[in-house]
């Protein structure tokens, strides 16, 4: 316990924490400046004319489809040449659309709360995972480097303890500092979002969906943050994390993914992290797969995406940072630390 | 006489790709008996350091046995690891901190009652600039520093290597002061340094490595007693007449400047009475007594022609002397 308060001292003086969170807090304060000052809360006259826009481009999307339905089953006389039809109508068809035209989107210059918490939150939680990255590698990349470990080791000649406290530490920290965060800023916005501009339809569907990738965020990012932590400290050095991260994405997400395409390998997505870190945080994701749909007739429709979902996703970070951290342990223990 | 620190046959060896294997420490014994300050000296990369790592669990050791206060390291270290106080090679610490707040944290971590660190930065002589950052803070100022932080634990051990390294004259005196008054309540001390006067004035037994082997170990006199060679220093008017008298004599003599260097004679009234019976008058008479350094050169095989340049590695025991170590310690003789 006492190792694990010297611990936080430790951790909240380095100056490169100190320093991402006046980051976060300065593109906090700079995001909600410029949304309250871009946003008005709309008169009666804007949203019943937004309503109705909402309605009409409902209205017109729904004609086209029955138009293009009707020329399907030629009712309608190919004559009309102006407007284009797609082959297959189901593609245009409203009712399989992910969302359709909502009186929020003809009222510019209105923050909407409804349509703008997912954004803001990927992007909190994209600060919030570079942040645990970062401060998980220089934490102890610095402390090996330094000679802050071997210090506490004279004190403590326990290296799993000690390494065990550095780690609970930071995932301790980075959790409570990300919760704290991710709230207030979505509280803030949403005040914005009540006082000027749009609250929108928040029904218990909505705050659902909004904490599931609020929780998939905080998760991230404690993966991440370990990630960095056990990549430093196999490679003794702050820097071996920034650059084994640089290298995956050069050789890896950049490179192979070239020669995959270029071999035409199946499923080259299948291979990326990256693709399991977005399907774990929006909880699915979608992927084009060209052989799907071989030996389909012509003319059916045939969609040629396969899906990543949370779960398999969650597995494929957990086992690589578990990996990670228990090798990072393990090198610890026997190391000779100079 | 309980044993504080017991090593033996242990052996060290680094291995990098770019340097290959390197042995630092090579089947090197240790003992150091409760209340003794315990000099441990060798060249620059003779494995001291590399020793003390190994002792205080930081690198591994590939073999030997290791003991502190009575429990094996590292296995059980971290039972008695409260009580050792221990600076290896000039520690760094966190320039951003304080003084006074790089102290207060290792306190607790170790569970070390805040107040002790106003009492060790008093100690060290760092009172009034202990909530400096310690990046702003000299050498020596860092040196006494680590010394506080090896103090904080009101340890029965202290390990010190090379403390004095980076101290003013004032320090070094301090520094010495601080030993002698740690030794009389009790503590045992194992300093390593390279001031070979200055352990010779503090230190009670002296363990000499070269090339990783203990090359000499005992009790400060008893291994200077080694060395002596019963040589006197003589000064008479007539130099080279007192030689050729001498010889005839039977003893050793040379002329060495404008004095004589006399040997093969434990009795040092048998010069003034072969010089006195042919009428030369011995102006005076000095025994050459052994210093430190000569017997430190000498059994390191550091001491050689000053216009080449020695290497770090070129100390080691000289040839045929692998053996022949001196170990005069006497078990129970201390005062
Ligand atoms: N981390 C390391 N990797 C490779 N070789 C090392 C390492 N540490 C020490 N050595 C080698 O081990 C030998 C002993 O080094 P050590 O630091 O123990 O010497 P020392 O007696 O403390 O010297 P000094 O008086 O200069 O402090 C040296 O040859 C050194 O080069
Ligand atoms: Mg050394």
């Amino acid at each position: 316990m006492n190792l694990v308060r010297a611990e936080v001292e430790r951790l909240s003086a380095r100056r490169f924490v100190q320093l991402m969170v006046v980051l976060l807090v300065l593109a906090f304060g700079v995001t909600a400046a410029t949304t309250l000052a871009g946003s008005h809360k709309p008169s009666a006259e804007e949203l019943s004319s937004a309503r109705s826009q909402a309605a009409e481009a409902r209205q017109s999307m729904e004609n086209t489809f029955q138009q293009c339905l009707a020329r399907q089953n030629g009712a309608l006389p190919p004559t009309d040449s102006e407007q284009y039809f797609p082959s297959d109508c189901s593609e245009i068809d409203p009712t399989l659309r992910d969302r359709l035209p909502i009186a929020a989107d003809f009222l510019p210059g209105v923050f909407s709360f409804a349509q703008q918490a997912r954004p803001l939150l990927y992007f909190l939680i994209a600060f919030l995972v570079l942040f645990g990255f970062l401060v998980g590698a220089s934490y102890i990349g610095a402390d090996l480097n330094s000679g802050g470990v071997v210090n506490l080791l004279l004190w403590r000649p326990r290296r799993m303890t000690v390494l065990g406290a550095k780690l609970g530490t930071l995932l301790g920290a980075v959790l409570g500092l990300a919760v704290v965060a991710s709230v207030v800023y979505l509280a803030t916005f949403w005040v914005i979002g009540q006082t000027a501009g749009l609250g929108g339809p928040l029904g218990g569907d909505f705050w659902r969906s909004l904490g599931a990738v609020h929780g998939r965020g905080l998760v991230l990012v404690l993966l991440a943050s370990a990630l960095g932590f056990a990549i430093a400290t196999l490679g003794r050095h702050t820097s071996a994390a920034l650059g084994a991260v640089a290298a995956y994405a050069v050789v890896w997400e950049l490179g192979a993914r070239l020669v995959l395409e270029i071999v035409d390998a199946r499923r080259p997505d299948q291979l990326m992290l990256s693709s399991y870190i977005g399907a774990w945080l929006s909880g699915e994701a979608r992927f084009y797969d060209s052989r799907l749909c071989t030996g389909t007739e012509t003319g059916m429709y045939c969609e040629g995406f396969y899906s990543l979902t949370w779960a398999p996703s969650l597995v494929v970070l957990l086992v690589l940072t578990g990996a990670l951290t228990a090798a990072a342990f393990a090198v610890f223990r026997r190391r000779d630390l100079i | 006489m309980s044993a504080v620190i017991e090593i033996e046959g242990l052996r060290k060896t680094f291995h990098s790709l770019r340097n290959g294997r390197r042995v630092a420490v090579d089947g090197f014994d240790l003992l150091v008996e409760a209340g003794q300050i315990h000099g441990f000296l060798g060249p620059n990369g003779s494995g001291k350091t590399t020793t003390l790592r190994a002792l205080l669990g930081l690198v591994r050791a590939d073999s030997g046995r290791m003991s502190v206060l009575g429990e094996p390291s590292p296995q059980l270290l971290p039972r008695v690891a409260g009580r050792i106080g221990a600076i290896v090679e000039s520690p760094q610490f966190f320039g951003n901190f304080t003084g006074y707040r790089t102290l207060r944290l290792l306190a607790r971590a170790g569970g070390v009652p805040i107040a002790r660190v106003d009492e060790v930065l008093d100690t060290v002589g760092l009172r009034d600039r202990g909530d400096e950052r310690v990046k702003g803070y000299s050498l020596g100022m860092k040196q006494r520093l680590a010394v506080a932080s090896a103090l904080l634990k009101d340890p029965q051990l202290l390990i010190l290597d090379e403390p004095a390294n980076g101290l003013d004259p004032a320090g070094i005196r301090e520094m010495r002061d601080l030993m002698r008054s740690l030794a009389a309540a009790g503590v045992t001390v194992l300093v390593s340094s390279h001031i070979l006067g200055e352990i010779q004035l503090i230190c009670d037994h002296v363990t000499i490595i070269s090339r990783g082997r203990r090359v000499a170990t005992g009790r400060v006199d008893e291994v200077l007693a080694g060395y002596d060679r019963h040589e006197f220093l003589v000064r008479v008017a007539e130099p080279e007449r007192a030689v050729e008298l001498l010889h005839e004599a039977e003893l050793t003599a040379s002329v060495d400047g404008e004095a004589l260097v006399v040997g093969g004679v434990t009795d040092p009234t048998v010069i003034s009475r072969v010089l006195g019976e042919q009428g030369l008058w011995v102006g005076e008479l000095t025994p050459l007594r052994p210093d430190l350094e000569s017997v430190f050169l000498e059994l390191t095989g550091a001491g050689g022609h000053p216009s080449v340049p020695r290497q770090v590695d070129d100390s080691g025991p000289l040839p045929g002397a692998g053996d022949a170590e001196i170990d005069l310690d006497v078990r129970g003789v201390d005062a």
